[in-house]
């Protein structure tokens, strides 16, 4: 079964710009499913716990971050101090062709949820922006980001940007701490797909990391309450 | 339509779980298939080899040259009583403590996995932490490192707290346990949940000092953890504290979904707990299996749960034997398999697919059984289901290494970011 659905997906895709060039999804038809999909091998994560309140508890300082530069789903260039400046932001580094059931699928749909639910609460739409940055700038060019955009019809302010260029990926992975490489067949080819654990930040107005979500923490209610927490502090 | 149809698909396929690795945090990636080396933490003794702490790379697949010898050995200089170590969360890095000094030393292993080297040190876990002592758990969450303490500064005792550092080696956080359990020891989370269990050992007094000395001291005795702390761990507060008496160490939540327990060892009454939640939300301890005889005080130190939550095994360390309990009903765990390993045993860690089981001897510096039942080694089995099988040992004295505790497991593919296709011959390969 998700085989089919990555050769589908793959095809939907095509072949990037330029560059490397991916294999045939026809390459993955031997591949073991779960070889393709062990960034988390413990399987889907469904949270069975009601969110503390906001405000209930401390979000402290992970890291602090640098200005990198971006380019929006519009082809223009913006700093990503510009998306985010004075406002809490939500970052969740992507790609468009994942294919994980625990990856950026997931995380994508959190992102939804959460700007349905900005957008219906006016106290929060203006003091929060949600982020999708892609690392494969190569394929998710702006034509691409835009057309994901479209699909997804934010109702708040919700961007989708990656990175300027090849060049100014590796220091903006390395800044949020995000690794990310391709993955390949063992004779070298790219399977059109990454390894990458999946990351999702937390950003407070001065630009500092407050919290870090994967797979097992990524949760709608809890990411609001911790933006609510933040947006407390004075 | 059909983009929004895909993705839905997308989201109901899971993975599902198939076998550990299962002790390490579920927020890092797992080694799928047949580990390429072991990486064994290893304590300094003096006068064999360099005499100091270091981490010692064992090959681990079947059709390399390498297979059950030393591949390499990184040595951190000096004796700081090695103990454990935790990758993080990307895998790339591995963290190990010193019980003694609080150093902690990060290692490089994605960049040569069989060489792993050091990149990082930090040797301000006291300061930063506000006077803890003795970094044990390493435990990987986003972006940072949660850790326990297993002392302090002040007066050496096992009060002690929870540590978070981010992935650069930048101090986050510490909290301390609670004025009704201060001890420490482990720290698991079971993220479906929100909760995290913390078990409780003794202070630097205690693990610092000669075993059979300490225990001729029946007040130092007195000064050993009973309890299990329930957290709300995105709080980071403690909510509940449960009594579990003789020094509860290890912990190990289930894994399959709707499991809502966790297994617990305690070391001096040698019981095997059950830490389950109930059906308000709290959570209950209850004692369902002796390990050995435990007027013997056969000491179980380690544990390690399948993946289908099905088998445990049990390492004791005094009578150096595993047990290894069906747990298919976690009320009425059986013993379905022991076995002696050796004059005396450790940690005791399996492959994802619960294939294979390797086993170190040794406990503390001050701990190791002495002459020449202070056999210092690292052991390979396969396991059937049914029985142990030796594959491989490796002899750390005889290697002039030391002695091993903790093992984590790397793997050529993953550092590489391969994958194989059934025609490459990996997935199918199995230990001969």
């Amino acid at each position: 079964m998700i085989r089919l659905v990555i050769l589908g997906l793959l095809a939907c895709v095509g072949a990037a710009r330029g560059g490397e060039l991916p294999v045939s999804p026809q390459a993955l038809r031997g591949v073991d499913a779960s070889a393709l999909a062990y960034t988390y091998a413990i399987g889907s994560f469904v949270p069975e716990y009601t969110p503390p309140a906001p405000g209930t508890y401390e979000l402290p300082v992970i890291d602090t971050l640098d200005d990198h530069p971006l380019v929006g789903e519009d082809g223009r260039a913006a700093q990503l101090f510009e998306l985010t400046r004075d406002r809490v932001a939500v970052v969740a580094f992507v790609y468009m062709t994942c294919v994980e059931s625990t990856g950026c699928p997931v995380s994508q749909a959190v992102l939804h949820r959460l700007d349905r639910a900005l957008a219906a609460d006016a106290e929060l739409r203006s003091r929060v922006v949600l982020v999708s940055l892609s690392f494969d700038p190569e394929r998710d060019d702006p034509a691409r980001l835009a057309a994901i955009r479209a699909a997804n019809a934010p109702e708040s302010d919700w961007r989708f940007v990656t990175a300027s260029s090849e060049d100014t990926l590796a220091p903006l992975l390395e800044d949020f701490g995000q690794p990310v490489a391709r993955l390949r067949f063992a004779d070298g080819r790219w399977t059109g797909l990454y390894r990458h654990v999946l990351k999702v930040f937390l950003l407070d107005r001065a630009h500092r990391v407050r919290n870090v979500y994967s797979t097992g923490f990524l949760h709608a209610e809890l990411v609001l309450n911790d933006v609510r927490t933040l947006l407390m502090e004075r | 339509m059909a983009r929004r149809a895909l993705l839905a698909l997308l989201l109901l396929l899971t993975t599902s779980a198939r076998g550990d690795e299962t002790c390490m945090s579920p927020y890092m990636p797992k080694i799928t298939g047949q580990e390429d080396w072991i990486y064994v933490w290893t304590l300094g003794v003096e006068g064999v080899g360099d005499g100091s702490d270091k981490l010692v790379t064992i090959g681990a697949r079947p059709d390399s040259p390498d297979y059950g010898k030393v591949v390499s050995s990184a040595s951190v200089g000096g004796r700081h009583e090695a103990h454990h170590a935790g990758f993080t969360d990307d895998r790339r890095y591995l963290w190990a403590g010193g019980l003694d000094d609080s150093g902690i030393w990060v290692f490089d292993v994605a960049t040569d996995p069989a060489h792993p080297k050091v990149v990082r040190t930090i040797k301000t876990f006291v300061k930063d932490t506000g006077g803890l002592v003795g970094p044990h758990t390493f435990f990987a969450l986003p972006g940072r490192m949660l850790l326990t303490g297993l002392s302090n500064e002040k007066d050496r005792s096992g009060k002690t707290g929870v540590v978070e550092y981010n992935n650069d080696g930048k101090f986050v956080r510490a909290v301390w346990l609670p004025d009704d359990a201060p001890y420490g020891y482990d720290a698991r989370v079971e993220p479906r949940l929100n909760r995290m269990l913390t078990s409780s050992f003794a202070g630097w007094k205690n693990y610092m000092r000669d075993l059979g000395e300490l225990m001729g001291d029946a007040e130092a005795m007195k000064h050993f953890g009973s309890t299990v702390v329930v957290w709300d761990f995105h709080a980071r507060k403690p909510i509940q504290t449960l009594q579990v008496p003789g020094a509860p160490l290890e912990i190990r939540w289930a894994l399959q979904p709707r499991h809502n327990y966790a297994f617990v060892t305690t070391a001096l009454t040698s019981k095997l707990w059950l830490v389950e939640q109930q059906g308000d939300g709290r959570f209950k301890a209850t004692a369902v299996a002796d390990i050995g005889d435990p007027s013997k005080t056969p000491l179980p130190v380690d544990q390690s749960l399948s993946a289908d939550d099905r088998f445990l095994f049990v390492s004791s360390f005094m009578d150096g034997m595993v047990r290894v309990f069906d747990v298919s009903d976690p009320y009425k765990p059986r013993v379905a398999h022991e076995q002696k390993i050796g004059a005396q045993v450790n940690m005791v860690s399996q492959s994802w697919d619960g294939e294979r089981v390797y086993f170190t001897s040794s406990l503390l510096s001050k701990w190791d059984k002495k002459g020449d039942d202070n056999e210092q080694f690292l052991k390979a089995y396969g396991w059937d289901g049914k029985q142990l099988t030796p594959r491989f040992t490796v002899d750390f004295t005889k290697e002039k290494l030391g002695r091993p505790h903790l093992m984590s497991f790397g793997q050529e593919q993953f550092y590489k970011n391969q994958i194989y296709t059934a025609a490459d011959g990996r997935l199918a390969q199995k230990a001969p």
